[in-house]
């Protein structure tokens, strides 16, 4: 048992101390050291500018001592060398970590180039720092090199964008994209609801208020105005979602359309979704309402008992409205004609 | 469950575009080292060597011209190839219309901007890797028209204005052939694929 721990130790001895000073150990060592300065100097307030020049030398050496560790190590998961692309990790995150806020975006897409530095560097310049000039073979492999870091930087810049375009238009994310020749979604995610759902819930809100409790009649002649009304309504929801505009209110459309049922009507609420889908004709949301009259005797008892006769056989309008918002394919307008 | 966090954290991913674009690519890179291969009497491993390095180049050229063209086009455009990219079809707004044109003026733009880059890209490459010939010297005008008479009358073609005095120089003619069979490779392969619908879109 003792044994096997010292065999331990000494293997560890062996690791840590370097062979020579010419070793990855070494630079390893010149981070730490350099990293513990970093921290002595902020504790006795040095200027910020030492103590980021001291962490900048720290970070540099890890970068280049991890990957030096790497390569001598022989440490090549599928025969490819990962050494520059961990130390060029190692930059990006020390580059851009400190930066906050989207720090990722810039970080992965300079990733590639960073690594394609880290191989150019040293078959570039040597160590005394005057310009080494490789053979052709070498330059040959740079230049591929380049072009394929260039790629895969594009590629980084290319997921960005996409994130972008659903920034802008969240609805996209709520439709399939198992069409799509470009992009792939790992499926299991939760798919958040169309803004549309915000819209109808919207446009349910003002017509309680415009029209719930209201005389009948009154809420009859608010009826015929019908065209009058989905403008008003079109506009108080535009209005109501300009206070977090987003780039794809533009591309949604409210309609209303009444039809009679009965004693009183259902009126249906679309949201339609005039943007890019992906299904031809698109889709739009639906809420069924329920605007029915209802005799309310007790309010007319208690409001007045010398009420003139035939009041308390006044009607008032009762609205209420399906929580749920089916998603249906195509135009409403295509089905019920146009307004 | 973090591991679906992360998955729903990184949303719609380009994995598609990726894997169709690098299998694209080693169909062009070897059509095009034969073409090179053949029209500039190279070897096998620097044709390869050449073929990979202009097509890299030209991709990636072109994904940041296609990025930075995308940020600066109107709004109704953008949202059509967004709906391009994340549906695989146009959908109706004002520029429907129009896409068609635009579509085939952007491949024959593409092309052209394709075929540049890449002759371009060839001359650099063979200064960077010093086996670019001698650039022959300009010679002066009245000599260099004495000469194309001179030739005019012994029956031989004569130079058109740009090109070399032994006509079009043997580098552009065969990065042309090239360019032009890995685009007519790739369209057949995309209008194939669009229309048997492989791997389910």
């Amino acid at each position: 048992m003792v044994g096997f721990f010292r065999q331990i130790l000494t293997d560890l001895g062996n690791l840590l101390r370097p062979p020579r000073y010419f070793a990855w150990q070494t630079v390893i060592y010149m981070s730490l050291f350099s990293w513990l300065m970093s921290m002595l100097a902020r504790a006795v307030f040095a200027t910020p500018f030492t103590i980021g020049l001291l962490a900048t030398i720290s970070w540099i050496c890890l970068a280049i001592g991890v990957g030096w560790a790497l390569e001598t190590n022989k440490i090549r998961p599928f025969g490819i060398s990962i050494a520059p692309w961990v130390s060029g990790a190692i930059l990006c995150l020390f580059l851009f970590g400190s930066w906050g806020g989207r720090w990722l975006q810039p970080a992965l897409v300079a990733w590639p180039l960073m690594s394609f530095a880290m191989v150019a560097i040293p078959t570039l310049v040597s160590w005394d720092l005057s310009r080494k000039s490789p053979s052709p073979v070498v330059r040959q492999q740079l230049a591929l090199l380049f072009c394929l870091s260039l790629l895969f930087s594009s590629w980084f810049q290319f997921y960005f964008r996409i994130q972008s375009w659903v920034r802008d238009y969240p609805s996209l994310v709520a439709d399939s994209v198992d069409n799509s020749a470009f992009v792939y979604r790992i499926p299991g995610q939760a798919i958040a609801l169309p803004a549309g759902v915000n819209h109808l819930t919207v446009a349910e809100a003002m017509l309680q208020e415009q029209v719930n409790g209201k005389p009948w009649p009154s809420v009859e002649r608010w009826l015929l105005n019908e065209e009058g009304q989905r403008q008003a309504l079109q506009r108080q929801v535009q209005a109501e979602m300009g206070q977090h505009p987003s780039l794809e209110d533009a591309l949604w459309r409210l309609d209303l359309q009444p039809l009679t049922n009965g004693l009183g009507y259902t009126l249906k609420l679309w949201a339609i979704w005039t943007g890019p889908a992906a299904t031809q004709g698109g889709y739009y949301l639906e809420k069924t309402c329920q605007l029915m009259p209802v005799n309310q005797n007790v309010i007319t008892q208690t409001e007045d008992t010398g009420a003139p006769p035939g009041y308390t056989t006044t009607q008032w309008a009762s609205l209420t409205c399906n929580l749920e918002t089916p998603r249906q394919a195509g135009n409403p307008r295509a089905m019920y004609g146009s307004s | 469950m973090p591991i679906t966090n992360l998955l729903s954290e990184l949303g719609i991913m380009p994995l598609r575009a990726i894997v169709f674009q690098s299998l694209l690519l080693m169909v062009a890179i070897v059509l095009e080292a034969m073409v090179l291969r053949q029209q500039l009497r190279l070897g096998y491993r620097p044709s390869m060597q050449y073929a990979a390095t202009l097509n890299l180049l030209a991709t990636s050229l072109g994904w940041m011209a296609f990025l930075a063209i995308e940020a600066m086009l109107p709004l109704p455009l953008r949202s059509q190839i967004i709906s391009y990219v994340l549906f695989n079809r146009f959908y109706a707004n004002s520029w429907r219309e129009m896409l068609p044109v635009a579509v085939v003026l952007a491949a024959i733009a593409a092309f052209f901007a394709t075929y540049w880059i890449k002759l371009q890209g060839l001359t650099w490459l063979l200064k960077l890797l010093g086996q670019a010939p001698a650039e022959a010297p300009p010679i002066p005008l009245e000599k260099d028209r004495s000469q194309i008479y001179d030739r005019a009358r012994r029956g031989q073609i004569a130079a058109l204005p740009g090109m070399g005095p032994q006509g079009p120089s043997p580098r552009a003619l065969a990065v042309l052939q090239a360019n032009a069979a890995s685009f007519t490779a790739i369209l057949v392969v995309l209008l194939v694929v669009n229309q048997v619908g492989v791997l389910g879109w």
